[in-house]
């Protein structure tokens, strides 16, 4: 593409150009600061329940521990949320289900893997039908205990912030 | 699509703004469903065939799994059948320390049950509310056994731990705050004119299906029918214990709710009597309290902790076959236990209410409204994992 500008003229792909120094900027300190302390503090989990330790995911989500304080807002479409929560054993019949909804989300997206059988199968470890989330997903944060109490949960997000805001977890490139 | 088929197939789940884990695939025509059926299976995690290969006190945990809303259920209904094939009664303590566990897990299993109807029918408050009164009842138990949700209280003989001190004093400060709460939740949310619009006379059963259905527990004396197995096949301390069995007419989805809330209250007036009469004395099988070493037996008196003793973890049931059923929070747990004499049971059956009741999807859609099908799916306290085990 050639464009002509007040009597110079430039070669090259100007929307290309555009892209490239946007994705700069976007990386640079100032901006990449604040963009992920943007994402860090809006991370809406899809409403994904698994297994039973949904019932402690609840519980977390309730007044008493009230995750919404750190902007984790439990929703429903996956097209609008950015974070998939494994609420504990994925069956085999689950998983396919799993890779569905998180193809669905938007990028930046990260996965939290509940309880010990989202880390290895838990107590349900010699069973004929459990996938390990860490197998077909990209897992960031695990939450050990069988089921995990809600402060564990609370932990598990605030880890998931701070992984973000350090600038480990979301870049963009061109 | 031709515009004579009229009628759509609609998938909805497993990922859906309820509470998850299934699939309910409806033909619906306009706005009426025509045939809705349940997808279930996606939580199937092989509890019974686990169980094969599981030693017998390691089963304590792995059958509770299956409803963590419910645990105490299904391990007193365990329990109670490896006890039947053992041969022992357990200390008439710990028969009332079971039933004292056994309805605080019904309360707050039941406040779990009538907050996901709530959100599930649009109303955050009831979530909110019920799961935030559902806490100080999971404190209560948490005091007493040490865990929120899973608490492998109850073991063969008689229960792990004592009362603690104090304890009836919190439970009775609780009761009273849950008596002076249950006023509230009826002026914002049961008499509603929303709550009652969605609810009242949505998704019928009547008493003749119920009972031909097979259908269990608040589901089942919602449409009038006053079965429950604490009266049926009494068992721990309930025989000595004065409650009424709670029924109503309609048998509608707002009945079923109405059932909860009534056994909530029901349960307090069990709890009170319970703390009333529990007698002194050991709360764990003689037999068993033998076979514990001598200075651990002092720190247990003490400390009111049971040490497990050796034999527990090698514990051979002998050969035989037992059945044992419980009235748990959603409806009748059963359990059938075929021991061969070996370390594990040959084969371990259990039979959970949500399974019994996930026919109901199916009978009472037929004809509802797309926007009833929330209001009934709620209305069920329909658990997943347990059905699917
Ligand atoms: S970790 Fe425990 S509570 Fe969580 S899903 Fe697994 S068995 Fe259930």
């Amino acid at each position: 593409m050639v464009c002509a500008l007040e009597g110079s003229m430039w070669v090259g792909n100007l929307e290309k150009a555009a892209r490239k120094a946007a994705a700069w900027l976007v990386n640079k300190t100032p901006i990449r600061s604040l963009r992920d302390w943007g994402i860090a503090f809006s991370l809406w989990p899809v409403h994904f329940t698994t297994a039973c330790c949904g019932a402690e995911f609840g519980a977390s989500a309730a007044p008493k521990f009230d995750t919404e304080r750190f902007g984790f807002l439990p929703f429903i479409a996956s097209r609008q949320c950015n974070v998939l929560f494994i609420e504990g054993t994925l069956s085999k019949k689950m998983a396919e289900a799993a890779i569905w909804v998180y193809e669905q989300m938007p990028d930046p997206k990260f996965v939290v893997a509940m309880g010990a059988c989202g880390i290895d199968g838990g107590i349900f470890w010699n069973s004929y039908n459990i996938v390990r989330p860490k197998d077909i997903l990209p897992v960031h944060v695990y939450i050990p205990g069988c089921p995990p109490r809600p402060e564990a949960v609370a932990q598990a997000i605030i880890m998931l912030q701070r992984k973000i805001r350090k600038g480990e977890l979301v870049t963009y490139e061109v | 699509m031709s515009l004579e088929e009229r009628e759509l197939e609609v998938l909805i789940g497993p990922q859906h703004p309820a509470s998850g884990h299934m699939r309910l695939v409806a033909k619906i025509d306009g706005d009426i469903v025509v045939e809705l059926r349940p997808n279930i299976g996606y939580v199937h995690r092989s509890v019974e065939k686990l169980a094969e290969v599981k030693k017998y006190l390691q089963i304590i945990p792995l059958v509770e799994r299956p409803s963590l809303a419910d645990t105490t259920a299904n391990n007193l209904a365990y329990v109670m059948a490896v006890e039947k094939l053992l041969g022992i009664e357990p200390p008439p303590r710990a028969q009332y320390l079971r039933t004292l566990l056994a309805e605080i897990n019904r309360i707050h299993s039941h406040f779990y049950g009538m907050g996901i109807h709530g959100v599930m029918i649009g109303s955050s408050t009831a979530y909110m509310w019920c799961f935030g009164d559902r806490e100080p009842l999971i404190e209560l138990a948490q005091e007493l056994t040490g865990a929120r949700l899973t608490y492998s209280y109850i073991v063969p003989g008689g229960v792990r731990r004592d009362l603690p001190q104090g304890f009836e004093d919190k439970v009775e400060r609780v009761m009273r705050y849950l008596e002076n709460r249950m006023p509230d939740y009826f002026d914002i949310y049961f008499n509603n004119p929303v709550t009652r619009a969605r609810l009242e006379g949505v998704g019928v059963l009547t008493k003749e299906d119920a009972i031909k259905l097979g259908v269990t527990g608040p589901n089942l004396r919602a449409s009038g029918v006053p079965y429950d197995v604490r009266k049926a096949e009494p068992y721990a301390a309930y025989p000595e214990l004065d409650f009424d069995v709670i029924t109503e007419e309609a048998g509608d989805a707002f009945a079923r709710v109405m059932v909860r809330v009534r056994e909530i209250q029901e349960s307090i007036k069990i709890i009170r009597q319970v703390l009333k009469n529990i007698p002194d004395g050991p709360i764990l099988d003689e037999k068993y309290m033998k076979m514990i070493p001598p200075n651990l037996r002092k720190q247990v008196e003490e400390t009111g902790h049971i040490k497990f003793p050796g034999v527990f973890a090698n514990l051979r049931v002998p050969a035989g076959e037992a059945v044992a059923r419980v009235e748990g929070g959603r409806g009748e747990v059963v359990f059938h236990i075929i021991s061969d004499g070996k370390m594990s049971p040959y084969r371990m059956r259990m039979v959970t209410p949500s399974f019994r009741n996930v026919i109901l999807f199916e009978h009472l859609t037929k004809g509802a409204r797309v926007a009833d099908i929330p209001a009934i799916y709620g209305s069920l306290d329909y658990f997943p994992p347990e059905a699917d085990r």
